[in-house]
């Protein structure tokens, strides 16, 4: 689970152009769409769906689910982990 | 009467205030050239890294021209600047990148929201909270009377300022003249056709055949 969080840390600065963001700033349950954490945007959220395709195959269905989904760190990995079950 | 307040001129390797060069391009760096420029003016604002080209050199121009010319974002209310921007290739340059991407099978939407050029625009406007009005044309070249014609309806409709762009990034081509025009200013050049000409020529005298890797 660690080991994923990191991986998803990278990832998102890499799919995003975090550029002037490293991992360990990136705290497991900071907030990706508010302006106390990330303060990731709009388009930001459909590279989020981009980057679950590319890294990890999943693909976002349900819409309803990205808010939640999208939360934090500690989100993203629970959801892929439940997904490739 | 109208003055040209302040210009910035952005070309493959210089960059240049009110004609003088402020930065000049380290081809040995491994950041692109408006990374550079970015990081020596010491600017912060981390959206500035998902932006395309067209809108790295609008924000690095419109920038540098506020520093120049502090006062002028305080003059005006929110909606009393304009913008006005024109270039030849419109946003080639990224509509090629995202076809690229999209035929690679991994289109990004956040380089898609770029293939239209007036998005420049945009990002200054959410940048300084400016709701005036804005204009992008595609013209075959520079053209001062376009800038002339349109600044004089803009100047005559509530508008107090405009921030006006030539803004051309082709390939490895890079022809960037902003330059910002007001109702007053004393010691400043006169807004004519001749006057824009002449400025908009001094920034090809820094012209070097340096090929840019922005």
């Amino acid at each position: 689970m660690d080991d994923l969080k990191e991986e998803l840390k990278r990832q998102l600065i890499e799919q995003l152009n975090l550029e002037e963001i490293t991992p360990a700033d990136i705290d497991d349950d900071t907030l990706l769409f508010s302006d106390k954490g990330l303060g990731l945007d709009s388009i930001d959220a459909l590279e989020l769906i981009v980057l679950l395709e590319k890294y990890h195959g999943i693909q976002v269905t349900k819409p309803e689910e990205g808010k939640e989904v999208f939360r934090s760190v500690n989100s993203m990995a629970e959801y892929i982990l439940k997904r490739k079950g | 009467m109208k003055f040209i307040t302040a210009y910035a001129h952005l070309k493959e390797n210089i960059c240049a205030v009110n004609g003088e060069m402020i930065c000049r391009r380290d081809k040995d760096s491994g950041d692109s050239w408006f990374k550079q420029i970015y990081k020596q003016q010491e600017f912060v604002y981390p959206k500035f890294h998902k932006m395309d080209v067209l809108s790295q050199a609008g924000f690095l121009t419109s920038k540098l021209i506020k520093r120049a010319n502090p006062q002028f974002a305080e003059k005006y209310k929110d909606d009393e600047i304009a913008m006005l921007f024109a270039n030849q290739s419109g946003s080639a340059e990224t509509d090629q990148k995202f076809v690229h991407a999209y035929r690679n099978g991994a289109p990004s939407p956040s380089l898609f929201v770029y293939t239209l050029p007036n998005i420049v625009m945009g990002e200054i406007a959410i940048l300084n909270k400016w709701y005036g009005e804005s204009l992008f044309a595609v013209l075959p070249e520079f053209d001062p009377e376009f800038y002339i014609n349109h600044c004089h309806i803009l100047l005559s409709a509530g508008s107090e300022a405009v921030l006006c762009s030539w803004l051309e990034i082709a390939g490895n081509q890079i022809d960037v003249f902003t330059f910002l025009i007001e109702k007053e200013g004393e010691n400043r050049s006169e807004f004519t056709a001749d006057n824009l000409s002449k400025i908009a020529f001094a920034g090809n005298l820094h012209k070097t055949e340096i090929n840019a890797n922005y």
